[in-house]
């Protein structure tokens, strides 16, 4: 049977306004009427009072394209994030790998997404360093030094480190040195060796590499010894009893704020190129360290505690 | 007036128009000061803001792991307002020195942002806690030292400042009353120079209608200038023509009246003259009358033949005979009548004498509609009276040109003794004479005649000596 010229005109038409539908950005602003609270814990990856002068452009920019009234909890340790992550009343927080799947673990929170670097890169990795002339070149040489890491949950900040020096042998990391401390923040720790407060650091590269742009004293002075394998960025996850229609509105809306030029200018201020889909799947290295270490994201119990 | 009111309006809008720029201009500037105030206020409560922030904080930390302490939250967010309030402070100073000033305190706060948080989140050995705790607390007295030296610094210049800021607005408003209380005086004083302006020589005029509604046509308005000016000139003139008008009807009542009564009595007297004047003739033709009769008998004819003139003269002056206009070439009635004068030129009062007559006569001269006879009157009254002006001789010109309308002019000018000017306002009226054996009628009857040809006559002085006498005929034409 022959197709008439009027009928392949017209399934042309009807292909096209279906093309322009799904092309068509999707509409992420909930119905009048629900604009309700929504909370977003931040860990303290850097000076807890930055993080919330860094992250509130984005509230901002939530608050305006969800309808929703969002706002921002800065939290004073990653295990404060992961353990008052229900009693704070937070919907959801933006955790650090180690952190994510703790906090799964305990609370059942689930991934949404995280953001990509300008190099199109969502990975990070950790670094250990020290001051350069400390003649520290080695583990060995670390005996007896004193050792920054940054947050019992933190994944560049601890974990990561730790499994760094049990490849080297040492599995009593508080008695192989003279004084290990959790400084808090990446910033704090990086600052800690420069200053000289401590002889070896721990943090991850994306803060250590954002800090030395702006204070070349870190360039200059500190020396990376050693960087572990690439791990998921922090990511955005939320309580796993949220709305369906709140989650898939944040979750769109950061999806597609690269589109807009706003949006586009908050998340440059962030260090960001956009926000990427993430999966369960990029976490499971995380398991894998913990076991390493004889750990399990059950079991785990944050040093000092 | 029309000048003055459009000079008045000027001025008036002028000044009202700069009267509103200085109180624009001084409204401006006392906002200008007031907002400067204001800022500075508002610098001023930014700073104590910023040091209740700072002193807020402090006693945050101060009070940290005991039962008073603040949760987290309320923590960060005093310092996140004290620092947001830094950066609003520095948004307001522009001078170097304070700008400088403004970024050493936002340092200062920057680095106990950092010591606090660094307290708030480092977990470590007690000493190297309270090494932390003591660094944050150091640069958190620092802060508010540093705000108190401002803030005490600041205030005692805030308040000079704002001294003389209330002292500078008060004076503005002060002169700002003054202009406000002195415009409407102003306008009242304008308004009334105004409706005097108008006013006064409106009741000047109102004044002049009623003088002459009430018959005082002497009366002439004074002192008025530009266009009441204007109107008082034409009123003048008005009220002279008036009189004029007037005089000339009395006039003519009375030589109606006079007329009337001279036809009467020349009527009642012209009879018995008659036979007087036919009695003495015929007694002067007898034989009979002595020689000293015949002399009396001739005086009394003289006399009667005098009275007989006079009747004649005043006749012709109180009823003139209505003039029979033909038309008439001037030049030779004149020249007729001279040849008539001739005679009389020659010999004067004393003897002979010798008399030049001028004859300048327009040969272009247009004809016109007259009456000769009277014209010839008129010309051998004037003739005589220029001879009688010159007993030992002199020179008689007579004139005539044409007048640029189409009228006539005729001039007869002696070199006589002349006449002044009292007798020259008088020598048209009746009865005036300045000749011992005059009537005082002959210049009126010819002034009588040139007017009943609808012309004037008039007497000057001529420069060369003598007296010239002037008369305008008007066109021929329908009259």
């Amino acid at each position: 049977m022959g197709v008439r010229p009027t009928q392949v005109v017209f399934i042309v038409f009807v292909l096209g306004i279906a093309v322009l539908a799904a092309g068509a950005r999707a509409d992420t602003r909930l119905p009048e009427g629900t604009r309700r609270p929504f909370t977003i814990g931040l860990t303290p990856e850097q000076n807890v009072f930055k993080q919330m002068e860094r992250y509130a452009p984005l509230a901002e920019y939530l608050s305006e394209k969800t309808g929703l009234d969002v706002r921002l909890k800065v939290f004073m340790s990653y295990g404060k994030v992961i353990d008052d992550f229900v009693s704070s009343g937070v919907d959801g927080a933006f955790f650090g790998s180690l952190a994510y799947v703790l906090a799964r673990e305990r609370t059942g929170v689930r991934v949404l997404v995280r953001p990509e670097d300008r190099n199109g890169s969502s990975l990070y990795h950790g670094l250990v360093f020290v001051r350069k002339g400390s003649g520290i070149r080695h583990v060995t040489e670390m005996r007896g030094k004193r050792f920054a890491f940054v947050d019992p949950a933190s994944t560049a900040g601890f974990l990561l480190p730790l499994i760094y020096l049990r490849s080297h042998g040492v599995k009593d990391y508080k008695g192989y040195f003279a004084e290990t401390y959790f400084a808090g923040t990446h910033e704090d720790a990086i600052y800690d060796v420069l200053n000289g407060k401590a002889d070896i650091g721990a943090a991850k590269n994306t803060i250590f590499w954002r800090l030395a742009g702006a204070d070349p004293r870190i360039s200059r002075e500190l020396k990376i010894l050693t960087r572990s394998p690439d791990m998921p960025e922090t990511a955005l996850a939320v309580r796993k009893d949220l709305d369906h229609q709140v989650g898939t509105a944040i979750r769109d809306t950061l999806l597609q704020m690269h589109n807009d030029p706003l949006g586009l200018t908050i998340l440059r201020d962030l260090g960001a190129r956009r926000f990427v889909l993430t999966t369960e799947a990029y976490y499971e290295p995380v398991v894998g360290y913990l076991r390493q270490i004889g750990c399990s994201p059950k079991n785990y119990r944050y040093p000092g505690e | 007036m029309k000048r003055r009111i459009i000079i008045g309006l000027a001025c008036f809008t002028l000044i009202f128009f700069l009267g509103g720029i200085y109180i624009i201009n001084a409204i401006q500037k006392t906002t200008s000061t007031l907002n400067d105030l204001i800022k500075l206020h508002q610098v001023e409560i930014l700073r104590e803001q910023l040091l209740s922030d700072a002193k807020l904080t402090l006693s945050d930390f101060a009070f940290q792991n005991t039962r008073y302490a603040s949760k987290s939250d309320t923590v960060v967010a005093n310092v996140v307002h004290m620092a947001g309030v830094a950066k609003r402070c520095s948004t307001c100073h522009h001078s170097a020195e304070t700008t400088g000033k403004i970024a050493e305190l936002r340092t200062r706060i920057q680095s106990y942002e950092e010591a606090l948080s660094r307290v708030l989140t480092v977990r470590a050995s007690p000493s190297r806690l309270i090494y932390e705790e003591d660094g944050a607390f150091r640069a958190g007295r620092e802060l508010i030292n540093q705000l108190d030296s401002m803030t005490l610094l600041t205030r005692s210049r805030l308040e000079k400042k704002t001294a003389s800021s209330l002292k500078r607005i008060g004076e503005m408003k002060s002169l700002l009353f003054i202009l406000i209380a002195a415009g409407p005086v102003f306008a009242v004083g304008l308004a009334v120079i105004f409706i005097q302006g108008f006013t006064k020589p409106l009741n000047e005029i109102l004044r002049a209608t009623r003088k002459v509604k009430n018959g005082d046509l002497e009366f002439r308005i004074q002192g008025l200038r530009d266009e009441f000016g204007e109107v008082a000139a034409s009123f003048n003139e008005m009220a002279k023509s008036l009189n004029e008008h007037m005089q000339n009807l009395q006039r003519a009542e009375q030589m109606k009246v006079v007329g009337e009564i001279a036809a009467g009595l020349v009527h009642e007297i012209k009879n018995p003259l008659t036979g007087i004047k036919a009695s003495m003739q015929v007694l002067l033709e007898q034989e009979s009358c002595e020689e000293e009769d015949r002399v009396v008998l001739s005086k009394v004819l003289d006399a009667v033949m005098g009275i007989e003139g006079l009747m004649k003269s005043l006749l012709n002056f109180a009823k003139p005979p209505k003039p029979r206009l033909v038309p008439v070439d001037m030049n030779m009635v004149l020249e007729s009548t001279v040849a008539f004068s001739l005679p009389y030129a020659s010999v004067g009062p004393n003897g002979p004498r010798d008399v030049i007559v001028v004859k300048d006569f327009d040969p272009h001269l247009p004809s016109t509609l007259a009456d000769p006879g009277q014209m010839q009157q008129v010309f051998l009254n004037l003739f005589m009276n220029a001879l009688e002006a010159m007993p030992g001789g002199g020179t008689l010109t007579v004139r005539t040109s044409a007048e640029p309308g189409g009228g006539l002019r005729i001039e007869i000018r002696d070199t006589g003794k002349g006449i002044d000017r009292n007798a020259r306002e008088k020598l048209f009226v009746p009865f005036f004479t300045t000749k011992h054996k005059g009537t005082g009628l002959g210049l009126a009857v010819t002034k009588r005649f040139v007017e009943a040809h609808g012309g004037t006559i008039s007497a000057d002085e001529n420069p060369a000596g003598g007296t010239i006498f002037r008369i305008l005929l008007p066109p021929a034409g329908p009259r």
